[in-house]
């Protein structure tokens, strides 16, 4: 039986393995020294904050562009594989934002003045400056909220990060649930690959993709059941060493002059921001 | 008398509510005490542990730490809370569930960062256990990464950093090779020699002579069924087998094979 199209099932547990890898990836760049890893974690979490609420008050292209520009040059100081960002900023939302925004170029949906026209089917088709214009505001504004939700958590680590989210208030049932999530994900993926292994020294590779759903279809139940006793053992583990909800980092946390220059630095630029949009 | 620190009196737990746990448990742990729980594997020895370390609760019967009654509801008030969790800590079977954070260090300082230690003090805590286990070279590595001897001594160095009173062991030296059982057995008879009081759960005989002085026999209907000195029921080889934890081993001596049950005391043959 040919099996070549159908390991369905390697294929998930290797997207799964590459998502751990990623996970670990970030831990070390969060760990190098560079630019945004130097600065105090709230301090950076509100500057990036300010930084997204500049781009979506900025009207011109030409500037979003250029906080673009800013944010790879930032991802360069701080000590970043660019072609990782660069893949890890791409992929999904910005690719299928330019999806979503490709119709708004058309005369159809944004009427104003002709840059090009053709036919399709013998329909006359124009693109539009104005539809150009609001595309690509769109596209540039995901794209740079992307990156620059990207850049902090690679450059920050999950446990400041979640601090941080207790320092600005947020419930501790949320934060205490991501913190779960973070940590459980490891050990579910984990089951999951010997789980994979287990019926592969069982079963063998020569699986039909009718089987091999069969299979998955059985696994799932099995999985969810053993998930649940996992998050329960490492929930156990957590409390039996005094956790309650709030985040502990043995990281110092300390306002540098550096940071206060940062933050001033992106606050003017948020002003700006608002001063060419008036 | 000595000082109790832990009672539970006819403690009554099982699972989902239909599945029973623990049946009728009596179990005093006094300060200072080396005790060790054995008994097949199911018969509910990780459960009392759990329930030790007031992670789950008794159904019926009457659980007391440190002069408190315990029930969920105290175990979840932040005085008390803080005080068991600075007094009891527990190391897993599982070190995988216990080794959570992204780096050894964090996972080592987990503890007493959240139970309010300064982060200097924190920081000395760590080197020093790190020195004490022989992990220093380890700190910086994500616990994933580690073979499972390494992960059970950092997890260890987790639950030491909170400098218990108590000391929990859910099967410490299961699956690890000689060498690293013999570092960990040092470790936990060093500690008792600082006056903690050691639990341990197992079903190795090789170790329990060394790691404690008092037994507790667990059956499989979930009951304990004999409290003694170690010597005394290590000695009882047909009520080991009886309770599964020794076996007929049968090996050969040059030619002749021959059986005998699988203890280890000072009985075996020339």
């Amino acid at each position: 039986m040919r099996i070549d199209n159908n390991r369905f099932i390697e294929r998930s547990i290797i997207g799964a393995l590459g998502f751990i890898q990623q996970s670990l990836f970030a831990e070390e760049y969060a760990s190098r020294a560079g630019f945004l890893q130097a600065r105090e974690i709230r301090i950076k979490v509100v500057s990036f904050i300010v930084s997204l609420i500049a781009v979506m008050v900025t009207k011109s292209l030409a500037l979003l562009c250029g906080i673009y520009v800013f944010v790879l040059f930032l991802a360069l100081v701080s000590s970043l594989d660019i072609l990782f960002f660069l893949k890890r900023t791409w992929l999904f939302i910005p690719f299928f934002a330019l999806c979503v925004a490709v119709p708004a170029i058309f005369s159809f949906v944004t009427p104003g003045d002709t840059l090009a026209g053709f036919k399709l089917f013998s329909i006359p088709l124009g693109i539009t400056r104005q539809g150009v214009f609001s595309a690509g505001i769109f596209f540039m504004r995901v794209l740079t909220s992307v990156s620059l939700s990207v850049l902090l958590v690679l450059t920050s680590r999950h446990t400041a990060l979640l601090g941080v989210l207790r320092s600005f208030r947020v419930p501790r049932i949320f934060v205490l649930t991501i913190a779960m999530c973070h940590r459980y994900i490891y050990l579910l993926i984990d089951t999951l690959l010997h789980t994979h292994r287990a019926v592969k020294s069982r079963a063998g590779s020569a699986l039909s993709l009718e089987k091999g759903q069969r299979m998955v279809t059985w696994n799932i139940a099995a999985l969810w059941q053993r998930s649940y006793s996992l998050h329960y053992q490492v929930f156990a583990a957590m409390v039996s060493r005094g956790y309650t909800g709030d985040v502990h980092s043995i990281e110092e946390s300390r306002v540098t002059g550096k940071d206060v220059l940062w933050l001033a630095f992106v606050v003017f630029f948020l002003v700006e921001c608002l001063w060419q949009t008036r | 008398m000595a000082d109790t620190l832990i009672e539970l009196k006819q403690v009554y737990y099982s699972y989902l509510g239909k599945i029973p746990a623990l049946q009728g448990i009596d179990f005093t742990v006094t300060a200072g005490s080396k005790i060790a729980i054995m008994g097949a594997n199911g018969t509910g020895k990780s459960t009392l542990l759990m329930m030790l370390d007031a992670l789950i609760f008794p159904d019926r019967g009457t659980m007391r730490a440190f002069g408190y009654a315990v029930d969920e509801e105290q175990a979840n008030e932040s005085v008390f809370s803080l005080l068991f969790r600075s007094s009891v800590g527990f190391v897993f079977q599982n070190p995988d569930v216990q080794l959570f954070c992204p780096t050894v260090k964090e996972d080592i300082a987990f503890g007493p960062l959240h139970l309010g230690c300064a982060s200097g003090d924190v920081r000395q805590r760590v080197a020093d256990l790190a020195e004490l286990l022989r992990i220093r070279h380890l700190l910086d590595r994500m616990p994933h990464q580690l073979s499972i001897g390494e992960k059970k001594k950092v997890a260890i160095a987790s639950v030491l950093a909170i400098r218990p009173q108590i000391l929990l062991l859910d099967e410490p030296t299961a699956g690890l090779d000689p060498q690293t059982t013999r570092d960990i057995i040092d470790i936990l008879l060093e500690q008792h020699e600082q006056g903690k009081t050691i639990i341990t759960a197992t079903h190795d005989t090789h170790i329990v002579e060394e790691i404690a002085d008092t037994v507790h026999i667990f059956s499989t209907d979930k009951k304990i069924v004999r409290s003694a000195p170690v010597g005394e029921v290590l000695a009882d080889s047909v009520f080991l087998q009886e309770h599964n934890l020794i076996h007929i081993h049968r090996h050969r001596h040059k030619d002749i094979i021959h059986s005998h049950p699988h203890a280890h005391g000072t009985e075996h043959h020339q």
